[in-house]
């Protein structure tokens, strides 16, 4: 009963289940038993026609009193026990253990491996061997909680505090920051991602995007981003609108928002909009719509979106350039399995600035478990995500948009997909779980 | 002590003086308990509010109708009025001060002019503690460092705020324990005391005891912000991990002080209604005053991941479980008492019993809080949230509410509309849980607490929390103007002792007259002598 706790992916997660578990049967019983007494005196010796009848004077009995200390204090010992005692595993020293240091700051976490090899709001692990994250902050109080490895440690600034956990499972989970540090506290997440050892040591020694980053200059690493981070998903470089405002000739133009301010698009404007976008909405354009990036891009990126921004003033085919990056691909898709062929499409066709595979939402609603889901559209009437409504929804998005989202994806016609194109992606979306 | 002069026909408490002015210089413990629950009615519907408009935010994934600034200020504003001004005074500041000199056979408290003096305090520490609140302060009611130091200037005047209203609960605390010590009257000697005066006792004990800390902390904060000697702030040499300390030394105790006083009330109703002695009373007056000893030694269960050591994180663990004994013992009272009695379902009894399986839920689900390794994935999440409610609304506001109705004739000299009231029940009943259910469900996915926003996984089990919240809500209103109406336009006129209730408060007029009793009364048995004397029927 009241089973509701996430996967387990670390070791010790099955045995704090497990006393979880115990402690809710152990709840339930004596609340059906102590509520069930309670309801069953209160009909057997119910008042009956308005008159009390005769009750006996019964005070107390010792006997009583001394079980339902006892049998309480039992319980209660016999509990607190398994709790020491499976605490004290979980924060034992472990000697081989992957050292990683998670440092906290409004609103986002830096993590950096002994090799230092940095990464931001993202980190990964080998599946099987133990971890140790040594938390600190730099601002305010953090707490690091991943649900599925069970474990939780406040990141305290003046202080390293640190919590371990080994992972028995691959596959990508979610961090909350639990302790309230202001602001965009409920944005302060990170993924987790457990990876087979020798991937993870792939992955452990792969610097070439640090590297490359620390080489670019300001335009280059905007344009990175600018595909990085989606914003290709909404703001055009040709001067089309398709939910965002274009970027083309964007800089130095007079921009007149919903609150009757009129800025122009300098430096500061477009700082501002990129941290806090619902600040102030050019007029014409959905609030709400952007997300916020303050904390997810540090200074340096800032610059290098503005700068790329700035560099769009229409004196060079900058859409081909980046059109054709996205061409540049060697793999000829018809050659691969339909599923193959589906992740191929959804990799390089856009669909994965919008789709998640994790179930959490961007732009659009994820892709796990999407084959066959079932629900509501915007207009009201019921869909249910088969074949014929995914084609739909590929080649006339706008036609049929689930309820809660915007209307804000491309279509995709056949010169952009062929029908096989189409049956791979949804051959390979049945396999997203 | 000696009997005052016969008073006149018809003249009571509420009528003996007339004017504004006779109420807000009265010293009569039954005007200012009034005065209490009006300022604290009046603190609960701005709490509650913006309880809703938080509610309404969290309906659905993504930003609503608020920005992030503008949630987290109303969480800190919600949790700051209910817990400062409303729940901490709460149930001895209105009940405590009507009932106590009654039940014990007194004119007044011992120090009546301390205790309009105490009223005063709290409504000026109320005033100062909006002023910081409308400033805005978004920090949470907790005010951790060093965010607290580093956001709107309001959290001092806020501490100072808390030191005011601090005081006033000191010197409520020390008026009632000298009134329990001094003024009873002949043959009520300790063991023929109303458990909610046992109650209310043990809860003056902690308000003298542990609200000093507050002032403590007041000072070392201001000692940080104005001559920069660090304290709790890491950049000059503070430690966060002290302020958290100080905070639970004193805010731990204070759950307390919201909870134990309803337990008294739980025990004053369910024997009269079942028409048998309170079971096992000797009893549940020691669980009650263990309660309050233990309630001192386990603050630091809020912190077991917040960087204390683990060595202490195990003792405070072990510890906690102390609390759940005496609980327990009560619990096992309140319900053996129903046993082969009479039971008249009236709503004080609804409430009462609503509160025994609110009660249960808050207390089990306190266990896994306790458990070192589980609140290790519990701390911080919807699951506290949920268990705090709980303990709080399911346990201090349902008991407010409880005894509000049951001693509204006396209070009043009316009778409450009776159907009204059972409809109001079942709302406050029903939208309670479905308020705060889906919450436990909620933290068992791992959903953490303060979050302006939130992933679609938590989205169904929010919906239904709104909707609860809103159910809740309409069911407190229906309750409080269905007491106001009934006393201001209620026809029925209460008589003396509508329950036949053997307690001496009863045996004063509804509504008493000043000075409470005619004569000193005498007592020569517990409250709770009801029913015909058995053999092996306990002492």
């Amino acid at each position: 009963m009241f089973r509701y706790l996430p996967e387990q992916a670390s070791e010790v997660a099955p045995r704090i289940d497990w006393l979880h578990n115990l402690i809710t049967d152990i709840s339930v019983f004596f609340t059906v038993v102590i509520c069930g007494a309670m309801l069953y005196f209160a009909f057997r010796y119910r008042k009956r026609d308005g008159v009390d009848h005769e009750t006996p004077q019964i005070r107390g009995s010792n006997l009583l009193e001394v079980i339902w200390t006892v049998v309480p204090t039992i319980i209660c010992c016999y509990i607190a026990y398994y709790g020491v005692m499976i605490y004290k595993d979980m924060v034992a020293f472990k000697k081989d253990a992957v050292v990683i240091n998670a440092v906290g700051r409004q609103w986002a976490w830096d993590f950096e491996y002994e090799n230092g090899k940095k990464t931001n709001n993202e980190f990964a692990v080998p599946v099987g061997k133990p971890v140790k994250l040594i938390l600190s902050s730099t601002d305010v109080l953090h707490s690091f909680f991943i649900p599925a490895m069970r474990v939780k440690k406040d990141a305290v600034p003046g202080m390293f505090t640190s919590l371990s956990f080994t992972p028995v499972k691959t596959g990508e989970y979610t961090s909350f920051c639990t302790e309230y540090c202001g602001k965009d506290h409920s944005a302060m997440l990170a993924t987790l991602k457990v990876l087979p050892e020798a991937e993870y040591e792939r992955w452990l020694n792969d610097r070439t995007d640090e590297l490359l980053a620390a080489a670019m200059s300001p335009v280059e690493l905007g344009k990175k981003l600018y595909a990085e981070k989606g914003c290709n998903a909404c703001h055009s470089l040709d001067g089309a609108k398709i939910i965002g405002p274009s970027f083309l000739k964007l800089y130095g133009q007079e921009r007149e928002c919903e609150s009757g301010n009129t800025f122009t698009a300098d430096e500061e404007y477009l700082r501002d909009s990129i941290l806090n976008p619902r600040h102030e909405i050019v007029k014409g354009y959905p609030a709400q719509l952007m997300p916020v990036f303050e904390g997810q891009l540090d200074e340096r990126e800032v610059k290098g979106l503005v700068a790329f921004i700035r560099s769009l003033d229409g004196s060079a085919p900058v859409v081909e350039e980046v059109a054709q990056e996205e061409e540049v691909a060697v793999v000829d898709p018809s050659t691969l399995s339909p599923e193959e062929r589906g992740k191929w499409i959804y990799e390089n066709k856009l669909c994965i600035t919008c789709h998640t595979l994790d179930g959490s939402r961007l732009v659009g609603p994820s892709f796990k478990n999407a084959y066959g889901r079932q629900g509501k559209l915007a207009d009201g009437s019921d869909y249910e995500a088969n074949d014929e409504y995914i084609t739909e929804s590929l080649r006339n998005p706008g036609a049929k948009v689930v309820e809660g989202y915007a209307p804000a994806m491309p279509p995709y016609g056949a010169g952009q997909l062929s029908d096989d194109d189409i049956a791979g992606l949804i051959a390979w979306m049945k396999t997203v779980k | 002590m000696s009997a005052h002069a016969a008073t006149a026909e018809g003249e009571n408490y509420l009528n003996w003086q007339k004017g504004i002015w006779s109420w807000i210089t009265s010293t009569d413990h039954k005007r200012i308990g009034l005065m209490y629950l009006f300022s604290l009615v009046t603190f609960f519907i701005i709490g509650g509010m913006a309880a809703l408009v938080m509610r309404l935010e969290l309906a659905q994934p993504g930003a609503q109708f608020l920005d992030p600034n503008q949630y987290n200020v109303m969480f800190t504003l919600h949790g700051a009025i209910m817990i400062f001004l409303f729940i901490v005074p709460g149930i001895p500041a209105v009940l405590g001060n009507f009932l106590l000199p009654l039940m014990i056979g007194a004119q007044d408290v011992a120090f009546p002019r301390l205790n309009l003096m105490s009223y005063y305090v709290y409504l000026l520490g109320a005033v100062m503690a909006l002023i910081a609140l409308l400033n805005p302060i978004d920090t949470g009611w907790t005010f951790y460092a060093p965010y607290s130091m580093q956001t709107a200037t309001g959290v001092t005047l806020m501490t100072a705020a808390a030191f005011v209203l601090g005081f006033s609960s000191i010197l409520t605390g020390l008026n009632f324990i000298v009134t329990v010590h001094k003024l009873r009257c002949p043959g009520m000697t300790w063991h023929r005391m109303p458990v909610f005066v046992w109650a209310t006792y043990a809860t003056a004990v902690i308000q003298t005891l542990a609200t000093p800390v507050v002032g403590m902390t007041l000072v070392l904060l201001l000692v940080e912000r104005y001559f920069g000697i660090g304290v709790f702030d890491p950049k000059l040499g503070g430690d966060p991990v002290l302020f958290e300390h100080l905070f639970w030394f004193y805010s731990h105790p204070v759950v307390y002080i919201m909870v134990l006083p309803a337990f008294g009330i739980v025990g004053e109703i369910i024997p009269v209604f079942s028409r048998k002695p309170l079971f096992g009373y000797h009893m549940v007056c020691y669980a009650t005053l263990g309660i309050a000893v233990v309630g001192f030694l386990v603050w630091a269960h809020h912190m077991f991941v917040a960087g204390i050591s683990d060595g202490s994180a195990m003792y405070f663990s072990i510890i906690t479980f102390g609390v759940a004994i005496p609980t327990a013992i009560k619990v096992f009272n309140w319900v053996s008492t129903m046993y082969k009695g009479s039971i008249s379902l009236t709503t004080p009894m609804l409430y009462a019993m609503a509160f025994v399986f609110l009660f249960m839920i808050a207390g089990t689900t306190g266990i896994y809080l306790a458990t070192l390794a589980v609140d290790v994935f519990y701390h911080d999440t919807y699951f506290v949230v949920a268990h705090f409610h709980y303990t709080i609304q399911g346990g201090a506001v349902i008991g407010l509410i409880a005894g509000l109705h049951f001693w509204f004739p006396k209070i009043t000299g009316k009778m409450y509309n009776e159907h009204v009231s059972k409809v109001a029940f079942l709302l406050v009943f029903v939208g309670f849980n479905l308020t705060f259910l889906p919450q436990f469900v909620l933290g068992m996915e791992g959903m953490p607490r303060r979050y302006f926003d939130y992933l679609p996984q938590f989205a169904p089990m929010h919906e239904l929390s709104t909707i609860g919240a809103f159910i809740n809500g309409f069911g407190y209103t229906f309750a409080l103007v269905n007491l106001l109406w009934s006393w201001a336009f209620g026809k029925r006129k209460a008589e003396k002792n509508p329950y036949d209730s053997l307690s001496l408060e009863w045996k004063c007029d509804s509504p008493p007259i000043h000075l409470n009793f005619e004569t000193v009364p005498t007592v020569d048995d517990y409250p709770y002598a009801y029913g015909t004397p058995v053999e092996g029927g306990g002492h």
